[in-house]
């Protein structure tokens, strides 16, 4: 795991706990594993917020949101925080 | 007067409204009869009206899914294992209906495809229950893309190309919509379709089941918990939790709908009941908590009661979506409620007025909603609109 992507995780950990906002997930722990389907319980509308608001964190360098739509909807159902934080890594410009 | 023959699928929740509208029907002079699967709901229709049952192979009974699958996965597996084999296996036995019955109409729940594609290879004259109001709404498009592709291959086995369309689920002549325009809203874009928002329907034509009414005291608040009529099974701990949470409120009583086998353990001021005439406890409640089930969700808000919503699966995160956004509940986390969680949502529901306020707007929409009478009218005007000795489709086979 580079360290760029494992602050990408925790970026977005922070984003999923503010965002979820429920007291169950300020204690839950979250990982690259964990699903956002299947473990977190979001729903597709509440996962496209999350990647609008991660989006506007970047500061509009990423498409995160374009990128999602264009998954399948197997993808979909099984995105976890990994997958999402290398598609960031990948395509964040590095910072000069 | 015209024969109706209604299709569904062996739910209650898709079988209530559509038994509402049989009773008006019939009670209007009309021949009404039933198709669905053999099975306990069959038998529990009342004896004046016929049931053709429909042919499920028992070896591949399609049942509703793995019940531990939830979200988008849970609405592919309701397709796949579900509707879809459903249709399959139901086609030749719902024509045998037909011929047999000989319809003037045909009223078929939108997700009993077998009946929407029956009726389409006939040209008889049909119109769609939409006993869900998510299913008249547009979800996002890889997921749409998706639906639309299994109907696809489903009317390609079924239909001549030129009656192939886009959601043959939905009749041209008419979708009734059990739901108001005011709780369903327009966040989401909707299919084309000519819409009939008829509201909820009033209980007619279902059977009476008993209830401890003593028990429930005047000085307190009282609350309902239901998860429907299928996910009670695999409720087990999110009843517990919602004992739990209720056990702490003195001046609470909760009536849970759930197994038998929690009453063993349940606290003073809980009631555990395997089934309810829900329509008229709603009339004693002061707020619901249930799993945003169609039928349930539309009851309370008809009885102007705020709800506290905790969707499992299928279409019950977009209804629960429909409360959240209308101002008249409160979304908790199925899988991750706790009780401390769950104690502060009922107490903000009961105190909070907005939620009670925004639930009596919802009230006042569905009175004003028509309901299965509204139904029948726009079953009437399809009738009305078929050519006169026009020979019966059915008759033809």
């Amino acid at each position: 795991m580079n360290s760029r992507f494992a602050e990408i995780v925790e970026t977005l950990i922070g984003h999923i706990r503010r965002s979820v906002a429920e007291d169950w997930i300020q204690t839950y722990e979250i990982g690259p594993e964990t699903r956002f389907s299947q473990d977190l319980e979001m729903e597709s509308i509440e996962m496209v917020m999350l990647a609008a608001t991660i989006q506007r964190h970047y500061g509009g360098r990423l498409a995160i949101v374009d990128w999602l739509s264009g998954r399948s909807l197997e993808d979909l159902v099984a995105l976890s925080v990994g997958d999402l934080a290398r598609h960031i890594d990948e395509t964040l410009p590095s910072e000069a | 007067m015209a024969r109706a023959l209604i299709v569904v699928p062996p739910l209650t929740g898709h079988i209530y409204p559509a038994l509402s509208v049989a009773d008006v029907l019939r009670k209007s002079g009309h021949e009404v009869a039933w198709a669905l699967q053999a099975g306990p709901q069959a038998a529990e229709l009342p004896a004046e009206m016929p049931v053709f049952p429909l042919d499920v192979q028992t070896a591949a009974a399609p049942d509703l899914g793995p019940q531990g699958v939830r979200g988008i996965e849970s609405v592919q597996s309701f397709y796949l294992d579900y509707a879809i084999p459903m249709a399959r296996q139901c086609l030749d036995s719902l024509a045998a209906a037909v011929h047999e019955f000989n319809p003037d109409i045909l009223i078929v729940d939108h997700q009993m495809l077998a009946g929407a594609l029956i009726a389409r290879q006939l040209d008889l004259p049909w119109v769609t229950l939409a006993s869900s109001s998510a299913s008249i709404q547009k979800v996002f498009p890889q997921f749409d893309s998706w639906v639309n592709a299994q109907l696809l291959a489903l009317q390609e086995d079924v239909l001549s190309p030129e009656r192939i369309v886009e959601r043959p689920d939905f009749s041209p002549h008419g979708v009734i919509v059990f739901s108001v325009e005011a709780l369903v809203g327009r966040d989401w874009p909707r299919y084309e379709a000519t819409y009939h928002f008829v509201g909820a329907t009033r209980g007619e034509g279902r059977r009476a089941i008993e209830f401890p009414w003593s028990w429930l005291r005047q000085d307190h608040r009282k609350v309902l918990v239901t998860l429907g009529t299928i996910n009670h099974a695999d409720g087990a701990r999110f009843f517990e939790v919602v004992m739990e949470a209720v056990a702490e409120m003195p001046k609470v009583q909760a009536v849970l709908v759930a197994p038998a086998a929690l009453a063993a353990h349940a606290p003073d001021n809980v009631r555990v009941c395997q089934q309810v005439p829900q329509l008229d406890l709603l009339k004693s409640m002061d707020a619901v908590i249930c799993h945003a089930g169609h039928n349930t969700v539309c009851e309370a808000l008809s009885h102007g009661l705020p709800l506290i919503v905790s969707p499992i699966r299928h279409d019950q995160p977009a209804i629960a979506k429909q409360v959240v956004t209308c101002g008249a509940g409160m979304f908790l986390r199925y899988g991750k409620a706790t009780s401390a969680a769950t104690r502060s949502a009922i107490e903000r529901v009961l105190n909070d007025i907005e939620y009670r306020n925004r639930a009596r707007e919802m009230a006042v929409a569905f009175a004003a909603a028509p309901g299965a009478a509204g139904a029948a009218a726009i079953i009437g005007n399809v009738l009305a609109a078929v050519p006169k000795g026009q020979p019966r489709a059915g008759s033809e086979r």
